[in-house]
């Protein structure tokens, strides 16, 4: 490689904006098409109680005259809620599960629980409850779901011991879960549900979709306009690297003509030279991000991008390449590189060859 | 034979910097000689090898290659004719740094689409008739002034050009290298090269390579024999 310093400059900083801008794209559609994956077996509608419009547990006997709405196929009350272990400063997601639940005394954790209390199956572990006191419970399993993003913090539990732990009063759930066949009467149903129970607060799934679609694009978002920055200081850098030709370089474009090329002769050399490095730039610049976003779970963007738990899932996302945002990428990096780097060349290269006998 | 009819170029015309640097030469030079332009700094020279080599066009007058008319030719035949009819030595030899000697030889007919393999081989071949060939994959920036002098040589000669056009080809050389220049000269004269050179340097219009010399002043020559 000719000029190693000027190159060797422009490839690293390229490759750099690649990086990055390519790392924020995979990350950001990886984690939302995952919220997608995780969400398609959610419940149509999830019915909350609020009193002055925050949350409330709802009562379970409500389920049943809910579940005689039409259309509504079923209604289950759910068992869910957060706790705090201020022990290991981090947050855990407590769920009964609706179908193979634990005994009472056995706990299913998922794999960053496993992980940071250094536990596996059939330890015994402690978490203090609603009063305080300690409550023990054997583990059964260790999650290992697909999505980590959902399980690593999860606590699968019994409903007795939930109830215990929570300290929930027994007709008493945390929310319902309908399903609903028929997505065009998902509007009317939560109509129905409001109507019903003024207090209540129905939650589509695609309006969850919506608000994870917003905050994962919101987020990204928000690193782009960051790194957009870094890719406009890029713009100005390869402008002048690319742009200002170097006075060794007209004399070298001059030898060129003078021994006989012809212009589009040097122009195809130079299209040649841009593209070589831009092409090295925007494959490695990808490699890496691929690299960053799926083997190495992003160690530069989770603080930003994964939410606010103190106990980050160490989850990998499912590899996924969206090649319109690649070629998009391409298009807005390769090319506009690509001509910055010919135009000067094509002015130096209409020069009369004689300049450099002068 | 190459003729030029009342040539004249003037740099920056219409601006305050406005130079006259040839002013209606016409002069013929026979192929298969050897003619030395001599003259002082500013004499006109250089502009005269470069309007006959094809390298810019007069401002007015006509040249002619073998009575082709070569003036009014489009920038891309121009440099067709450039590129097969002649071959250049600069003064400070204008090679290329950065890649190797070789790849500075074969630079000149990497237009021509000849195949790759081909190309390095002649190119290689003439190193090696220069005694380089074991310096053909150095750097030019690591050539001696001798070893960088004949890797021009051999660069102009690439394309097998009918005519070698050297501009004060010894103006960087020490004496021991200017007379090694009129020797290789000397040898390609003798089969059948037409050399052009432009020099103030006596061992060169002194010597027995040159048949001709027009000495020039002023954007004009003041005169031109043929030497015994």
């Amino acid at each position: 490689m000719r000029r190693k310093g000027k190159n060797g400059a422009l490839l690293l900083v390229y490759t750099l904006v690649i990086f990055v801008l390519a790392s924020v794209l995979f990350f950001s559609h990886a984690l939302q098409r995952e919220a997608a994956l995780v969400l398609k077996d959610a419940p149509e509608i999830i019915v909350q109680r609020t009193q002055a419009g925050r949350y409330h547990p709802i009562p379970v006997a409500w389920g049943a005259q809910i579940g005689r709405i039409n259309g509504v196929i079923s209604v289950r009350p759910r068992l869910w809620g957060y706790q705090y272990d201020s022990v290991f400063l981090a947050n855990y997601t407590l769920t009964v599960p609706a179908e193979h639940a634990p005994p009472a005394g056995s706990i299913d954790v998922g794999s960053g629980i496993a992980r940071m209390r250094g536990a596996s199956v059939d330890d015994i572990i402690a978490f203090a409850g609603h009063d305080g006191l300690a409550r023990s419970y054997s583990i059964r399993d260790v999650l290992s779901g697909e999505s980590q993003l959902l399980t690593s913090d999860l606590i699968l539990l019994s409903e007795e011991d939930y109830r215990d732990f929570s300290g929930l009063p027994a007709d008493q759930a945390t929310d319902l879960a309908l399903r609903v066949r028929n997505p065009r009467e998902y509007a009317t149903i939560a109509e129905k549900i409001t109507k019903l129970y003024p207090d209540t607060r129905p939650i589509l799934r695609s309006e969850i979709l919506r608000t994870y679609d917003a905050v994962f694009g919101w987020r990204s978002g928000l690193l782009i306009v960051i790194f957009s920055a870094a890719a406009l200081a890029f713009v100005i850098f390869a402008w002048d690297k690319a742009t200002g030709l170097s006075a060794e370089e007209r004399k070298e474009i001059g030898i060129l003509k003078a021994v006989g090329w012809e212009t589009s002769d040097i122009l195809l050399m130079k299209f040649w030279e841009g593209t070589v490095v831009s092409l090295t730039a925007f494959l490695v610049g990808i490699i890496l991000a691929y690299a960053h976003v799926f083997w190495t779970s992003s160690p530069l963007f989770a603080p930003v991008l994964k939410g606010w738990s103190t106990l980050y899932p160490a989850f990998r996302l499912t590899p996924f390449l969206d090649f319109g945002q690649i070629s998009a990428l391409f298009f807005l990096t390769v090319v506009p590189y690509t001509v910055t780097t010919i135009v000067p060349s094509w002015r130096a290269a209409i020069i009369d060859p004689d300049t450099v006998m002068r | 034979m190459i003729s030029a009819r009342d040539i004249s170029k003037v740099f920056n015309a219409g601006r305050p910097s406005e130079f006259t640097a040839l002013n209606g030469v016409s002069l013929d030079l026979r192929l298969h000689e050897t003619t030395v332009l001599k003259g002082p700094s500013g004499s006109g020279k250089t502009t005269l090898l470069a309007l006959m080599g094809c390298m810019s066009r007069p401002s007015t007058g006509r040249i002619f290659l073998k009575d082709r008319e070569i003036t009014s030719l489009p920038e891309r035949f121009l440099t067709e004719v450039r590129r097969s009819t002649f071959g250049f030595v600069f003064q400070q030899f204008n090679l290329i740094k950065g890649i190797s000697a070789l790849e500075n030889v074969m630079a000149p007919a990497y237009p021509t689409g000849e195949k790759f393999s081909l190309l390095r081989a002649r190119a290689l071949a003439s190193l090696e008739m220069f005694n380089l060939g074991k310096r053909a994959d150095a750097k030019v920036e690591w050539l001696s002034g001798g070893e960088a002098q004949r890797v021009a040589i051999a660069r102009a000669l690439i394309n097998n050009p009918a005519v070698i056009i050297a501009d004060e080809p010894t103006a960087h050389l020490d004496t021991r290298l200017a007379h090694e220049f009129i020797g290789i000269m000397a040898q390609l004269k003798a089969r059948g090269t037409t050399i052009i050179l432009a020099s103030h340097d006596p061992i060169v219009y002194d010597s027995d390579l040159a048949d001709r010399v027009v000495e020039m002043r002023d954007g004009q020559v003041i005169g031109a024999g043929n030497r015994a």
